[in-house]
């Protein structure tokens, strides 16, 4: 038996065998010639298409329908049959015109087209492993994945009802491979070092997407605790289910918005299948990793595009870029900091690079333009006083002035800095909209860097100071009517979110995965008792006290 | 050979699951069908049965479309393209 670690990607604990997928196919498989090739990938998109319609994601069927049309394309194959002429390998040659065909789609300088490119390269890879003979990953029976990392093309083709679990030496908690688990329901673990090495020859394992354990060959203990623990999780996830279609809101029937956070465009549906009323929290850092040059208007525009119509009429909170010191991005030259939180971040790294605002705002406007949404949402993070707003403000409206847009954006700002809250009042007469970023609020009302481990039980936003924190910023934007909404992790906690709703939030953004238990949570609770709860909890002396004082309202859901 | 010109009214022009509707009825014909895309470049012909040809023309919303046929069915496939494009090519104008 042993036990490994990861990042734990996709609640749901799972035991069964794995089903180790390697890079290399095994055996000299026989190769095809470019129609037998076309054949099989064209089964495999129409397969996965109609695996899509069944499970009622017509949406994503539409993608791999567009990619059978691709597939067979007459052009694209012409090309593959000029390269093979000229005496090309018929795998070189496919993924050659497939290329080529790419860029004169990205050559007209539109996001959809650009979207289409990256088809049409998937579709092209596709052919050559088809002419290479390489098999795709196939479950016999039910599994658990096991690999070095999992690609999007590979993924798609795995039944998931076969699908376990997944479990990869790399990976993070934002890759596909974890967006994919979370949308299917599949615990993940990603990012286990020495996991091949140690499942090589495995007859089980367990893994445990709640805590981000591995264990490879568990004793009959770990095996029975494993599966009392999946079985609950799934309890859970039916109850949760079942309350998909009730909106978040008292007992006594005080409604209260219930927004989603996200981190990519791909998690978009899955929120809005969960219930999500709008997007409180979209990260744009997504667009600005791993990669070598900032990305320009157009890519942007695409892809917040995507999220908008997603959820046509319903906002969409799209966060300005958050990145500092302790994450430097290649194409900003940063000046490394003694204290990254403290320092050159965010809105504060924009007022030094404004190129990148500027771009990032004409994409949002664009997206805005594209999709029809005539009031995008544009929130500010990091914001300390009304110059930070202004600045923004500012950009915002150079932005639509150059680019002519007919939209009407609404400008509002993450409060997480000690200097926002004791100027609540100031800023909401400014701002459209104010929302609490509760997690870089608790470390900056208690000065305790959140990614410090020794400091960790000091992380809890229950605590009294954060709490008379929030009902300062209520209180000020009151003077404007300017709403408040919390998109930290606070918003998810069934406590926090009691809190919340008693000292006067009236919209709680968090992971959809939480809905099910804030809905349950504060479904028990009459509006004056979230209230009187919030009245007392002012008056503790720290988070513990709290969190013992709200226990027995808990215990009602 | 026979031809006619249409504007499309796809907000989001010939892309995606708009162009596909296209190649797919347009496949549907025995006769040889070619388009261009008068507003961006009347120099550039693509099949209409190629799903990549039709992309590579950028056709947004706007567009003056130019569909060409010949063949045995070409008048009818004209006729029944051109009732596509006005249709919407299953999308809502305007959404």
């Amino acid at each position: 038996m042993t036990r490994l670690r990861g990042i734990a990607a996709a609640r749901g604990v799972a035991v069964a065998p794995p089903h180790v997928l390697g890079t290399a196919t095994p055996g000299g498989a026989e190769r095809r010639d470019l129609d037998a090739a076309v054949d099989v990938a064209v089964t495999q998109l129409d397969g996965l298409r109609t695996r899509l319609v069944a499970g009622g994601r017509e949406d994503e069927a539409g993608i791999f329908e567009a990619q059978a049309l691709l597939a067979r394309d007459e052009e694209l194959l012409a090309g593959a049959r000029e390269r093979i002429a000229a005496g090309g390998p018929t795998d070189e040659a496919i993924v050659a015109a497939g290329d080529a065909a790419a860029a004169v789609l990205e050559a007209l300088d539109d996001p959809l087209l650009a979207a289409r490119a990256a088809d049409v390269r998937d579709v092209a890879a596709r052919i050559a492993r088809a002419v290479r003979g390489e098999a795709v990953a196939q479950l016999s029976r039910r599994s658990i994945v096991v690999a070095h990392d999992l690609a999007p093309s590979v993924t798609a083709e795995l039944e998931p009802s076969l699908l376990a679990g997944i479990a990869l030496e790399a990976g993070s908690g934002t890759s596909h491979a974890a967006i994919l688990a979370r949308a299917l329901e599949i615990p993940a673990v990603l990012a286990i070092p020495g996991l091949l090495a140690a499942a090589a020859g495995a007859a089980e394992l367990v893994v445990d997407g709640t805590t981000g354990e591995v264990i490879v060959d568990p004793d009959a203990a770990d095996r029975a605790a494993a599966i009392g623990a999946g079985e609950a999780a799934a309890a859970g996830r039916a109850r949760d289910r079942a309350l998909r279609s009730r909106p978040l809101a008292t007992a006594d029937g005080v409604r209260v918005m219930l927004a989603a956070n996200i981190g990519r465009p791909e998690e978009a549906q899955r929120a809005v299948d969960a219930g999500a009323e709008g997007i409180g929290l979209l990260r744009t850092e997504f667009m600005f990793g791993d990669r070598a040059t900032a990305p320009d208007a157009a890519a942007q525009a695409a892809a917040y595009a995507s999220v908008l119509r997603t959820f046509g009429s319903r906002p969409v909170v799209v966060r300005l870029l958050d990145v500092g010191g302790d994450k430097p991005l290649p194409y900003v030259p940063a000046t490394p900091e003694a204290n990254p939180f403290l320092g050159v971040r965010a809105i504060r790294l924009a007022a030094r690079h404004p190129e990148l605002l500027e771009v990032q705002l004409r994409g949002i406007l664009a997206a805005a333009e594209t999709a029809g949404v005539a009031e995008p949402h544009v929130m500010a993070p990091m914001v300390a006083d009304l110059a930070d707003l202004r600045m923004v403000r500012r950009l915002l409206d150079e932005a639509l002035a150059s680019g002519a847009s007919t939209v009407r954006p609404r400008l509002g700002i993450m409060v997480e800095v000690p200097s926002a809250v004791l100027i609540a009042d100031q800023l909401a007469a400014e701002a459209d909209f104010l929302s609490i970023g509760t997690n870089d609020l608790t470390q900056y009302v208690l000065a305790a860097d959140r990614t410090n481990p020794e400091l960790a039980d000091r992380q809890d936003p229950a605590h009294p100071a954060v709490l008379r924190a929030i009902g300062m910023v209520v209180a000020g934007a009151a003077r404007s009517g300017v709403p408040v909404a919390v998109c930290g992790e606070m918003a998810g906690d069934p406590l926090g979110a009691l809190l919340l709703v008693g000292l006067g939030i009236t919209e709680l953004s968090m992971d959809p995965a939480a809905f099910g238990a804030v809905k349950r949570a504060l479904g028990a609770v009459s509006m004056a008792e979230a209230q009187e709860l919030a009245r007392h909890a002012l008056d503790q002396t720290d988070a513990a006290a709290v969190r013992t004082m709200g226990a027995d309202l808990l215990t009602r859901a | 050979m026979a031809g006619l010109t249409v504007a499309i009214s796809n907000p989001s022009g010939l892309h995606a699951r708009p162009a596909a509707t296209f190649v797919k009825a347009a496949a549907g014909f025995a006769a040889d069908i070619r388009i261009t895309n008068l507003s961006r470049d009347p120099g550039r012909t693509a099949s209409a049965k190629s799903i990549l040809g039709v992309l590579q023309l950028g056709v947004g919303q706007g567009d003056e479309l130019r569909i060409e046929a010949e063949g045995a069915d070409a008048e009818r496939a004209l006729e029944e393209l051109g009732a596509l494009v006005a249709s919407g090519l299953g999308e809502q104008p305007g959404s």
